[in-house]
């Protein structure tokens, strides 16, 4: 063979896989498994006292983390999708902290204290702080 | 003795006004939006905070790092490159609905309504009107609606993977 045929066949090659590793890296990379994640630890207050005084800090601080969430649940409730939220307590009725399993839990109770390991993805005033993608820690 | 009067009638007032006004809501409401071009491009968030008022007030509430997408490479490229969440979080849309009169809140049925308000999303504010429907079942509201998002509007640059979304609301009040 002439060697710039080689030549060529070599670059093609080279191409394709780089295009298939490009593929699988963007198809294949897995989710976060928040349950592997080491996690910062504190209570539905705390979480809700730092973003009502300072969403700015509190966003730096807690937005994207796994967060380990100790509190007194409000209500249990389903979403549109059919996975278990748990709302947690603070101490303005109105404002909870609402946290969505992606692992069905078991049977919760209102009024009940547990903990909750999810992914804090931010503040929305005067409604709630959400946590989703969690699992049941204790 | 006339400025009581006066005081206490507006107490009234605003009294009677506040009992009359009905107010829904969730903090569970699902919006997914999906690339015309590309249907890999999509994702969904189902922790929408929305209010629903039985006087036309509208108002939804979704953080961006809630939206869930198949692929976690999108997801992180979303967040990251194109909507930038850590600096703009949350999209707030405000709005009311145009077509009150056409929508009974006490009585079970499905209304037509149009939508009109302001969205704010990645530090950009724009005026949308959509078009959707509200069913109200056993004295509760579900309002759904369908609209498009031109990415160069709110100052996203996302040319090379989709120039417009496709966005589904569907929130059931409590």
């Amino acid at each position: 063979m002439q060697k710039w045929k080689k030549m060529l066949v070599i670059i093609g090659i080279t191409g394709v896989l780089v295009a298939g590793a490009v593929v699988l890296y963007v198809y294949l990379k897995p989710h976060r498994d928040v349950a592997k994640e080491k996690a910062v630890q504190l209570t539905a207050q705390v979480l809700f006292d730092a973003f009502k005084s300072n969403e700015t800090e509190a966003n730096a601080q807690y937005l994207d983390k796994a967060i380990e969430l100790n509190g007194e649940v409000a209500d249990i409730t389903k979403n549109q999708e059919g996975n278990t939220v748990v709302n947690f307590k603070t101490n303005d009725p109105l404002f909870v902290i609402n946290c969505t399993f992606k692992t069905d839990p078991g049977v919760l109770q209102p009024g009940q204290t547990i903990t909750f390991k999810g992914i804090c993805t931010g503040y929305i005033p005067d409604m709630n702080i959400v946590i989703n993608e969690g699992v049941l820690v204790k | 003795m006339k400025f009581v009067y006066v005081f206490l009638t507006g107490i009234l007032l605003l009294g009677t006004q506040a009992e009359a006004q009905k107010v829904f809501g969730t903090r569970n409401g699902k919006i997914s939006f999906i690339s015309p071009t590309d249907e890999d491009v999509k994702a969904t968030n189902n922790e929408v905070a929305s209010r629903l008022a039985d006087n036309g007030q509208i108002t939804f509430s979704a953080l961006i790092k809630g939206f869930k997408f198949r692929y976690a490479e999108m997801q992180e490229h979303f967040n990251d490159q194109y909507l930038e969440s850590n600096k703009f979080p949350r999209a707030d849309f405000k709005g009311n609905i145009v077509n009150l009169k056409e929508v009974n809140f006490t009585r079970d049925g499905s209304y037509k309504v149009t939508v009109k308000g302001d969205l704010t999303m990645h530090g950009v504010t724009k005026n949308l009107t959509a078009n959707g429907t509200i069913e109200i079942k056993g004295g509760k509201p579900v309002a759904s609606c369908k609209f498009v998002i031109l990415m160069k509007d709110f100052n996203v640059d996302a040319s090379s993977i989709t120039e417009k979304v496709n966005v589904e609301v569907n929130c059931a009040f409590q």
